[in-house]
């Protein structure tokens, strides 16, 4: 067999040449009926398998409430639906968005949500970027420090943290300075408001803000050095480095940090609890912004749930919550793994 | 020419050294979070510490305190033999669950790390339960699948809703291949716990990803070369390659399991820190208040010891690659 190609087509700057080739079926044969694609297409069938039982276990009880939402009561005594509604009412979604006042919930939780967002991701990128990148005495207790913040359960401070947020006076640190600095002081400001939430992200303390220090300090860490130095050598200060040169560069990572704190912080119910119970409800307190409506932990609490189909409400509120989070998922998810990957988390 | 006689003529100020400068602005960019320890964590988990040592009953006020040693530490095991059973139950629990919560998430991050059709679709809904099973939707699902087995159990009470199989059916199946009886409970709550270990597995994935995506390609491919099988290249180079983020994830997952609302000691605290006394052999809601704080700083003592455990007992078997 001469292996010189024969020129099929020839035009002014295309050649299409065939090449003297084993025959079609000695071909087939070779690449299909081999030991190595069978092992092949056996694994692939195998991980097809796996990834959309796992899938499957993960959106099925999404599924179940997506249908579950379109149901109506008649269709909880009727033995033959299972998951489709043989009576299908839009009734759920109307009672949640109409009655219940889901469309202001949403602002009022976005605007807290993503301001807490905001502020956590900038706070632990400047901790994490302090921790990973300056030697100074005390930089691996601090880290230590973080380290337990994650550790410690959050129910454990629950209680006293409670306390110090009602009692905002002078048996506490920052109400017995600003008492100090205003006689007339009062900790009427705090009480019943989102403030205490704010304060916690502005000090790096809020929900998990300890695993986002760790992981933006592993990724800080991944930063050469070499970048900083340059900036220092061309007059620019450490403040000015960070702003200008490492926050663009950790854009990623800093979106996969605001994705985490945004949608724990949308759906949390645990501070939220703390700071509103035993006190008025939301609504009646001091601060303009909770004198908007309630958030969507709020509303949901307003749910009955007693019977099968009040559950189904729920149900279908938690689907609500949870679609506009999912909506910016879909968006964002590539940055989410391509941000984690970019870390390079190493023990 | 003149102009370069003009240097600026230094003042003869005591400049700070370059670490002194570094450290300096170190200091000030862990700043937020050392005021945050000092005036609000600090305060608080003392607060906390406190309330463990103290008796608030017959105070008025919350604030004044008796101080009583480690009586509400005794009245742990005098009283509460229901939180030492329930932490010996967690314990069991979580000795299954935190390894296969680990091998699940890296071998998951394995084959999401593969090339292939579907691969972006896949690792969305496989991330979907880090960000939708948290706080308000993970309690309202699991107060409404409560509610949804209580109902559901009255018409089948052997296929539960949440699993596949019924778990009655594996453990005869397994019971006929001569499996021991503690192994068959072991795999058949596994079974059942499926979707907890998927769902808890999220950030580990992510970590096991990045891992595994910073490991060099060239490696794979001389050995690839060499002629090693899949299976080999897995066990002597993505394992080692990938054995610190095996610890990190083991102490997350030791932390995120332990810490986590719905565990069974974190609930029984739970309720006596909300001075509940049902289940109890103690008086009043302050005590239920007290012992429960004296409960949760043993239970967090414990926690440190098995992440103390666990780093050391990794910490033997991690690889780190030695970088140029």
């Amino acid at each position: 067999m001469d292996n010189t190609p024969k020129i099929k087509k020839e035009s002014k700057n295309k050649i299409r040449v065939e090449f003297e080739r084993a025959p079609l079926w000695i071909r087939i044969k070779s690449k299909f009926f081999s030991l190595n694609f069978l092992k092949n297409v056996v694994y692939v069938i195998f991980r097809y398998i796996l990834l959309i039982g796992v899938s499957y276990v993960i959106l099925n009880p999404y599924i179940k409430k997506i249908f579950g939402s379109f149901m109506s009561p008649t269709d909880f005594q009727n033995p033959k639906v299972i998951l489709i509604s043989a009576d299908p009412t839009l009734d759920q979604y109307k009672y949640i968005i109409l009655e219940n006042g889901y469309l202001q919930s949403i602002l009022k939780t976005f605007l807290i949500a993503a301001s807490i967002a905001l502020i956590e991701t900038i706070v632990c990128a400047l901790v994490a970027y302090g921790l990973s990148k300056f030697k100074f005495k005390g930089n691996s207790l601090v880290f230590l420090l973080v380290v337990a913040t994650l550790m410690i359960p959050r129910d454990a401070i629950r209680h006293s943290m409670m306390l110090f947020f009602q009692c905002f006076g002078e048996s506490n640190p920052i109400g017995l300075l600003l008492s100090k600095l205003d006689p007339n002081y009062s900790d009427a400001w705090i009480q019943g408001t989102f403030i205490p939430r704010y304060i916690l992200a502005f000090l790096g303390l809020g929900f998990k803000n300890g695993l986002f220090i760790f992981m933006l300090r592993q990724f800080f860490r991944g930063v050469p050095d070499e970048l900083e130095e340059s900036a220092y050598v061309d007059g620019s200060n450490t403040f000015r480095t960070f702003f200008s040169i490492i926050l663009p560069i950790s854009i990623p990572m800093l979106i996969t940090v605001f994705i985490f704190s945004f949608s724990w912080q949308w759906t949390d119910n645990f501070y939220s609890d703390i700071f509103f119970t035993a006190l008025e409800p939301p609504g009646t307190a001091y601060d303009l912004v909770s004198k908007m409506p309630p958030t969507l932990t709020d509303m949901i609490k307003n749910i009955e749930r007693k019977t099968m189909y009040q559950s189904t409400v729920v149900g279908t509120s938690t689907i609500l919550i949870a679609l506009p989070l999912i909506i910016m998922y879909c968006f964002l998810q590539n940055r989410i793994v391509q941000g984690v990957e970019r870390s390079g988390i190493v023990g | 020419m003149n102009s370069s006689n003009t240097l600026p003529v230094r003042k003869r100020k005591r400049r700070l050294s370059l670490t002194t400068k570094k450290a300096i602005s170190g200091w000030i960019f862990v700043l937020p979070f050392i005021l945050g320890i000092i005036l609000v964590y600090g305060p608080i988990v003392f607060k906390s510490i406190q309330i463990s040592f103290v008796d608030l009953a017959g105070t008025a006020s919350r604030d004044v305190k008796e101080f009583v040693g480690f009586d509400n530490y005794k009245r742990i095991f005098e009283e509460g033999a229901n939180f030492l059973e329930a932490i010996m139950n967690g314990i069991k629990a979580l000795i299954i669950q935190i390894p296969s919560i680990v091998i699940f998430s890296l071998f998951m991050a394995v084959i999401l790390n593969q090339k292939m059709a579907g691969r972006t679709l896949f690792r969305a809904i496989f991330f979907l339960p880090v960000i939708l099973s948290t706080g308000v939707i993970a309690a309202t699902d699991a107060s409404s699948n409560a509610l949804a087995n209580m109902e559901a159990g009255q018409m089948d009470a052997n296929t539960g809703e949440t699993s596949f199989m019924s778990s009655m059916d594996l453990a005869t199946m397994l019971g006929n291949i001569q499996m021991g009886s503690a192994l068959v409970d072991i795999v058949v709550n596994l079974v059942n716990d499926i979707f907890d270990i998927i769902s808890r597995s999220g950030v580990q994935m992510l970590i096991f990803l990045s891992g595994l995506q910073s490991i060099s390609p060239s490696i794979y491919e001389s050995c690839q070369m060499e002629g090693a099988s899949a299976w080999e290249t897995f066990w002597k180079i993505t394992l080692p390659m990938i054995s610190p983020m095996i610890l990190v994830n083991s102490i997350y997952t030791v932390i995120d399991a332990f810490t986590a609302p719905d565990n069974n000691v974190m609930q029984y605290v739970e309720k006596l820190l909300r001075g509940g006394t049902s289940g109890t052999a103690l008086g009043s809601p302050i005590e239920a208040v007290q012992v429960g704080h004296a409960m949760i700083w043993v239970y967090t003592a414990l926690v440190l010891v098995v992440i103390v455990l666990v780093a050391l007992i990794m910490k033997a078997f991690v690889f780190y690659q030695k970088r140029d």
